[in-house]
């Protein structure tokens, strides 16, 4: 089944301007809804508020971290279902097993490459 | 009883990345630790000068005052890139050398809104027209201003390298310009780490920050 390019993706960064940066190349990618978040807490708040069909987060925030919203998100039976996706600098071992533990569905690595996100979208949406 | 040197965690290197070389400089009872090009170190605790020699890069050091713990970083936005809000590798290079930085000083217990940032580099030291330097220091103001950060101090641009020694524990920055004619030498002298940069009578005109 194709992608639905109208999927709506939410991104959870606390830098402003990486939010940019992931808004820019999920555009160029073609995805058209995307919406925002600057930490776990505010995701969580749009995530009851809205219907989403993909998340990107970022590991280090404040006050609630992607790790932990990606906790929350599988903890609650109406939004476990969304794939979620980190994108961090932590590329440790142990970080990478913690996310697949927590139920994370794929992990890039900073700084990113348009390519590799590409690719670990693909993995876990499909080719688009 | 057998030591088990493996339950000896050293909970810095959550934080701290890369950096170039650290020695102790017995003249200023400072440890003296070198940055260069995608370095970045955070400090957290007293007697420790970072010290790095800007070209077209850029440095930020930031600190948290109330907390006492800063930090300096050293990068080059690589190639041609578009402007900040564009999707272009060098952007997205630039945002993470700033993001791993600030991330490290808040993971080590600083706290974003109380960030005090000083911004150095971004000499057009080449002469070509590609002005780097600029590129590197607009992308670093502009940064700075999306994420509202206030700039403390700031000495960008130029056509000379400069050499920052920044203290972390009261916030100072020593800076002197580096005249073109001495850079090789300079640059000859660092390279041998032979010599602690503040062991050696330093020449010249230096500015604070």
């Amino acid at each position: 089944m194709p992608v639905n390019m109208n999927m709506r993706i939410l991104i959870v960064d606390d830098f402003k301007t990486m939010l940019k940066i992931i808004e820019s190349l999920l555009k160029q990618l073609g995805f058209k809804h995307i919406d925002e978040a600057t930490d776990g807490t505010m995701a969580l708040e749009k995530l009851k508020a809205n219907k989403y069909d993909l998340i990107l987060s970022d590991w280090n925030m404040e006050p609630m971290t992607g790790i932990d919203l990606l906790k929350h998100v599988r903890a609650n039976p109406t939004l476990k279902h969304i794939p979620v996706v980190l994108i961090t600098a932590e590329s440790k071992a142990e970080n990478i097993i913690a996310a697949k533990q927590a139920g994370v569905n794929n992990y890039i690595v900073k700084p990113f490459n348009a390519i590799t996100l590409k690719e670990k979208l693909t993995a876990v949406i499909g080719q688009f | 009883m057998q030591l088990q040197p493996n339950l000896i965690i050293d909970r810095r290197q959550d934080y701290k990345s890369t950096y170039g070389d650290s020695h102790f400089d017995a003249t200023t009872g400072h440890q003296v630790i070198k940055l260069f090009s995608g370095d970045y170190y955070i400090s957290t605790q007293p007697k420790e000068m970072l010290a790095t020699i800007l070209g077209s890069c850029v440095s930020a050091c930031v600190r948290d005052p109330v907390a006492g713990i800063g930090g300096m970083n050293h990068f080059l936005l690589p190639g041609e890139g578009p402007g900040l809000v564009g999707n272009g590798e060098a952007t997205r290079y630039g945002v993470f050398a700033m993001e791993s930085l600030i991330n490290g000083i808040l993971k080590a217990g600083g706290r974003k809104d109380r960030l005090e940032v000083k911004v150095f580099g971004g000499g057009n030291v080449i002469n070509n027209s590609a002005r780097i330097g600029s590129k590197n220091a607009a992308f670093i103001r502009a940064f700075l201003q999306e994420e509202g950060l206030r700039i403390t101090s700031e000495d960008l641009e130029g056509d000379l390298p400069r050499r920052i020694h920044y203290f972390p524990e009261t916030g100072q920055v020593m800076m002197r310009k580096l005249r073109r004619k001495e850079d090789l030498r300079i640059a000859d002298e660092e390279a041998k780490y032979t010599r602690s940069l503040v062991s050696r009578p330093i020449e010249g005109e230096i500015d604070l920050f």
